[in-house]
């Protein structure tokens, strides 16, 4: 039987959605689906190699953002990055950075992203992943 | 079945994912299951509420048998027939 298919148009470059989307990657995984992840904007930002691990940025209710980030301590929550490698090592994920994306935070060529990136790619692509899918996600 | 005979089951292997938080257990699981044989039984130790629901439904999707779950103090264990 085909695996089922999650396309996700990862547009956050903040860590609290960031983390999210590791949750909901590390869920794919455990049911084999194929997962496209197309980033976008912000995202590229915290894709870049000299952000991944330093940008502590939070999206929402940023007054509690301390004890947020102290909680995912206290939960031994794995650092988004460190979901995303798990997601790859255990089912079919590729993550395609946007050039336009990388452009706007001058990161050109897939070498200036962390090594979880696959390649740089149009916007067609994602498109066209965003038809074939079983499941689209926005984050 | 009932408590106790779930508590009689031999396992095979047991997974100890109560150091981790959803979907670390999920994960924990997927990642045994291939170190059993088919009818054989692992156990997979959790304190997270979520995994309750999670294992038995990808128990349902992945064609494993879930057998139940026994309620310890402070975590609890599900046990699935591969």
């Amino acid at each position: 039987m085909e695996n089922k298919k999650l396309c996700l148009a990862l547009y956050t470059g903040s860590v609290d959605k960031l983390t999210a989307a590791g949750v909901i990657l590390g869920g794919a995984a455990a049911e084999d689906m194929d997962v496209e992840i197309y980033v976008l904007l912000q995202a590229a930002f915290a894709f870049k190699k000299e952000n991944a691990m330093t940008n502590d940025r939070v999206a929402e209710i940023t007054d509690k953002k301390d004890e947020f980030l102290a909680s995912l301590q206290r939960l031994s929550a794995p650092h988004w990055t460190q979901a995303f490698k798990t997601a790859k090592e255990m089912t079919n994920v590729k993550i395609h950075i946007c050039g336009f994306a990388g452009k706007v935070w001058h990161g050109d060529k897939l070498d200036d992203f962390i090594d979880l990136a696959d390649d740089i790619c149009g916007i067609g692509e994602y498109i066209s992943s965003a038809e074939e899918a079983d499941v689209n996600l926005f984050i | 079945m009932t408590q106790e005979e779930l508590i009689a089951v031999a396992v095979d292997k047991s997974i100890d994912a109560r150091g981790t938080s959803c979907p670390g257990p999920l994960l924990a699981a997927k990642k045994a299951i291939g170190q059993i044989e088919k009818d054989q039984v692992m156990e997979v130790l959790s304190a997270d509420e979520g995994t309750k629901r999670d294992i038995p439904k990808w128990c349902g999707k992945k064609g494993f048998e879930y057998m139940g779950t026994i309620e310890e103090s402070g975590f609890f264990k599900i046990l699935l027939r591969k």
